[in-house]
């Protein structure tokens, strides 16, 4: 068995070199939100964070994440209280169908800890290594500029 | 009519939606993320040939596979043609015939989608090749390859008023045209996925489909089993814009877990997906129009080609450019339905207002620079208002019903409130360019035709407006209908078949029952994928979900209401006339306080309605009771956007720089969902105008970009961040509370718009997409003559 660390824990997978990372979170860890569409790393929504850094878990073996921290999306909130990103982009609807949201929301997680107070430019740079095609980007751009004041103002924010 | 004699509380307001909290959090469950215990895995064998015949089918080596379980053939296959909506498709689900590179042979299953994938390629069949034929001209041909027993091409739709010859007579100048469209792939994010469960004689399909009574009417139609033992539970789709309504994996699934005696399930990959299902057409528009010198338009000519691939089956594209430009009094249109052995193509998002609109709108363009006419006020001039004549009058064929025929048949009595047939009963594009040129400084901005705002370098900088309109659903192919039921707690659950493909159908549904029945959207639940719960709908497609779908909940809520009131009249307020009572914040008003000032819970009548020993229910269940009127008689909506773009004369690269979306789609239930969806159609017209085409191989018209890497889309930063969208709100007579359909007309308006924006910057025409390579060639050509 491979020994992963996700979402804080310790997890068991079976072996098999030939699969993928995100092939092992979805079937053996029932993790969803790491959705698969285009597999070949172009689009963006299987995007997980290794180490807080966004890999797209399709074009990984699940065996290189050995002893890494993995994030996924369902490992971001805590408990009941959504993740000050999840939060904006409820507010400003970053999203239509919901199916690449995981790996935005992500991206953009690693995105503001190297950027905590970025321009729409930035955002909208920042946010172009994954597809949308249901065409929400400008709620995207929206949504992260939003998280970024709840994310610098939680006191405030809470209020 | 619709009477607005209170406030609004909850349509109108931009709530957030029902399921975005899954959304963010990753636990919506699309159709790939479903499974039943013990279900098989299965796999498409897929055509290598453009055109050919099952002769020998050899599984030896594929039986060798572990996990290898069986396979469905066409010799298991009942041979009846089933329907997908709106002639999406139209053939047996398996024929023994390939009709396209890719195109569905035979499944086989097995215990792991690996062994399944293993096995399928191992499945040996031997093919007598056919003679093929990709160009829809050649298809047309007498001597041509036949594609299907109907023959290749469908009969003409058309649409022609007034004397044509008069209108060209009465031209002073015109223009002609010929414009090839490739076609758009859905390039759909998230796959899809189908899981078939056998319980006796009933069955129970589990897929993500934007049309969950279509595919039920699908599936008996193929199987020739009763209605009344299939169930079609749909789930939330991915990007769809017409792709997941009912598709032939979604039956092949089903055939193949009866087959094997267990429950399947299907996961298409992404090339399948991309290669295999449906695309947009390609189309090609030839004509001509003509105006006077003053702008007005005389007549419209248009002949109009649309590939239908290797199973489309239809014979129109929207008609809706002809009633947008509808001032002119003499025109004629046709369009013409080919079968080519292509991948399926059938309706997209703004199915013919992206390709034949377009064409209108670049040739009304020229018309207005012949005879030195800015492009707003061209537009005004000959574009339609609320209670003018509509074009499309002329009778369908091949459908399953006709407007007269819907029309004489309800009685009439429950025709008097009806808005005038024939006529736009609201709405118009005038409004939306007026607030639209304003918003975006068009007048200081326009430097005149083929002018550039802005040259410096290579750079050259212009401006475009384009206009699009779309009906807001269709009765044709049967009535959507919705029911609504209270519990005995005072909440409320909706139930309509339309689907959830991130429109927002969820949310805005529920928001107009809520309204209806003076409750919170929290109070009010909706299912739209169970066809076991759902009574029929024709699903979201046609831009029909708010206005159709919308008016079938308004009014099952209102009946409801009724029921409610009617008891309450008797059991608390002294056997008033029901008609005096409202409803308010989950209570049972008196019109008039002044008169009866109690106020009575919901759960206090539903109390009643539980004990009293006349009835036999415990719950209120509503649907409509009224015919709605047949909208494409009289209903619109429409869209006007404008943009400026960056184009480089060297390289050819297009950049959008500024985009604006005026959009009247009556009331808007709620603005959120409604600004970003116009958005979304923007950036998808976009990617149509610049971008996107499927390319296919010459000589098997196989799909050569099916995927992602080589199908380029419109990413984050290629698209204005600060695109705003403003609304102009005609309320509809018809439509709950006023509103009208969205989700097409701003589609065509992106793509005019980018159109003549480029044509602007560059002086030249280009053919969509305008890709670098044909905005070069393009300025060659220009600078070659």
């Amino acid at each position: 068995m491979t020994v992963l660390k996700v979402n804080g824990r310790k997890v068991e997978i079976s072996d098999r070199g030939d699969r993928t990372l995100a092939d092992a979170l979805r079937t053996d860890l029932g993790l969803i939100g790491a959705r698969v569409s285009c597999s070949e790393g172009e689009c963006g929504s299987c995007t997980i964070l290794v180490d807080g850094l966004p890999q797209t878990s399709c074009l990984m073996l699940a065996q290189q994440a050995e002893g890494k921290n993995i994030t996924t999306i369902e490992g971001l909130a805590d408990g009941e209280n959504l993740h000050p990103i999840q939060q904006a982009f409820i507010e400003e609807q970053g999203f239509q169908c919901g199916f690449c949201t995981p790996g935005f929301i992500l991206s953009a997680k690693a995105f503001l800890e190297e950027n905590p107070n970025p321009t729409a430019d930035e955002v909208s740079i920042g946010m172009s290594g994954n597809i949308c095609r249901c065409g929400a980007y400008p709620y995207i751009v929206k949504a992260v500029l939003r998280a970024a004041e709840l994310m610098n103002a939680p006191a405030q924010a809470a209020e | 009519m619709v009477k607005h004699d209170k406030a609004l509380n909850v349509v109108g307001r931009g709530l957030h939606v029902k399921d975005a909290v899954e959304k963010v959090t990753g636990t919506i469950r699309y159709g790939v993320d479903y499974e039943v215990q013990n279900m098989v895995h299965g796999k498409i064998v897929r055509c290598p040939h453009a055109h050919a015949k099952i002769v020998k089918i050899d599984t030896s080596k594929a039986e060798e596979v572990p996990g290898y379980i069986g396979i469905l053939t066409h010799h298991d296959v009942p041979q009846n043609d089933w329907e997908a909506a709106w002639f999406n498709y139209r053939g047996k689900v398996l024929d023994g015939i390939g009709r396209f590179v890719g195109d569905d042979m035979a499944a086989v299953a097995a215990t792991t989608p690996e062994a399944a994938a293993k096995a399928a390629e191992l499945v040996e069949i031997e093919y007598e090749l056919l003679p093929a034929v990709f160009d829809m001209e050649e298809a047309r041909k007498a001597d041509a390859p036949q594609i299907r027993y109907e023959g290749n091409e469908r009969d003409p739709y058309g649409v022609a008023w007034g004397d044509l010859d008069a209108g060209k007579a009465a031209a002073d100048v015109t223009v002609d045209c010929d414009i090839f469209y490739e076609s758009q792939q859905y390039a759909p994010l998230g796959r899809n996925a189908c899981v078939a469960e056998w319980m006796g004689d009933r069955v129970n399909v589990i897929t993500s489909s934007q049309t969950p009574s279509e595919l039920r009417d699908g599936i008996h139609e193929a199987l020739g089993i009763p209605l009344s033992k299939i169930r079609v539970q749909a789930l939330p789709s991915g990007s769809s814009f017409g792709q997941w309504w009912s598709n032939n994996f979604m039956i092949i699934t089903v055939l193949l877990a009866k087959q094997v005696g267990k429950s399947a399930k299907i996961e298409l990959d992404n090339e399948e997906c991309m290669s295999t299902v449906k695309r947009r057409h390609q189309e090609r528009t030839r004509g001509s129009m003509g105006c006077t010198k003053d702008g007005e338009l005389t007549f419209f000519d248009f002949d109009h080609l649309i590939d239908n691939g290797g199973y489309g089956f239809k014979d129109d594209v929207g008609f809706f450019c002809v009633d947008m430009w509808g001032k002119n009094g003499h025109g004629d249109y046709s369009i013409h339905g080919i079968n080519t052995n292509m991948v399926t193509a059938g309706c997209m998002r703004g199915v013919g207002d992206c390709t034949l609109g377009a064409s209108v709108e670049r040739c009304a363009d020229q018309l207005a620079e012949k005879v030195g006419i800015d492009p707003v006020d061209f537009r005004i001039k000959n574009q339609i208002v609320s209670g003018d004549e509509l074009r499309m009058q002329h009778s369908r064929h091949n459908l399953k019903g006709q407007v007269d025929e819907y029309i004489n048949n309800v009685p009439e009595h429950l025709r008097k409130d009806w808005p005038e047939l024939f006529k736009l009963s609201a709405g118009g594009t005038r409004a939306l360019l007026e607030k639209g040129s304003e918003k975006f400084n068009w007048k200081d901005r326009w430097k005149g035709w083929a002018v550039p705002t802005q040259s410096e370098g290579a750079l050259r900088r212009g401006i475009g407006v384009g206009t699009g309109a779309h009906v807001c659903g269709v009765e044709f192919e049967g009535a959507s209908n919705s029911m609504v039921r209270m519990n005995p707690d005072g909440s409320a659950k909706v139930h309509c078949a339309v689907g959830r493909q991130g429109a927002g159908a969820e949310t805005t549904q529920a928001m107009v029952v809520a309204e209806e029945l003076g409750l919170t959207l929290d109070q009010v639940a909706i299912e739209t994928g169970d066809t076991d719960s759902c009574p029929w709908n024709h699903g979201s497609l046609a831009s029909s979900t708010m206005y159709r779908t919308g008016w079938a909940s308004r009014e099952a809520a209102r009946d409801v209401k009724n029921q409610l009131l009617a008891i309450a009249a008797r059991e608390f307020f002294d056997g008033v006339d029901p008609s005096e009572l409202d409803v308010d914040n989950g209570e049972v008003v008196h019109g008039d306080p002044g008169k009866h000032n109690q106020r009575i819970p919901f759960t206090d009548v539903l109390n009643e309605l539980r004990s009293d020993s006349l009835g036999q229910t415990s719950s209120i269940t509503g649907s409509p009771r009224v015919p709605m009127p047949p909208s494409t008689t009289f209903a619109r909506q429409f869209g006007a956007q404008f943009c400026e773009v960056e184009v480089d004369i060297e390289t050819g690269q297009i950049k959008l720089i500024d985009f604006l979306c005026v959009q009247d789609s009556g009331t808007v239930v709620n603005p959120q969902v409604l600004k970003n969806q116009i958005i979304g159609a923007a950036i998808c017209g976009s990617g149509f105008a610049i971008y996107e085409h499927m390319i296919f191989d010459e000589e098997t018209g196989a799909l050569k970009n099916g995927n992602l890497l080589d199908y380029k889309l419109l990413r984050c930063a290629d698209f204005p961040h600060d695109a705003e969208v403003l609304f102009v709100e005609d309320p509809d007579p018809v439509g709950p509370f006023g509103a009208r359909g969205a989700g097409e007309s701003p589609i065509a308006a992106g793509i005019a718009a980018v159109a003549q924006a480029v044509y602007n910057a560059t002086g030249v025409w280009v053919d969509m997409p305008m890709t670098p390579e044909r905005v070069v060639s393009a300025l060659k050509a220009a600078s070659a003559n």
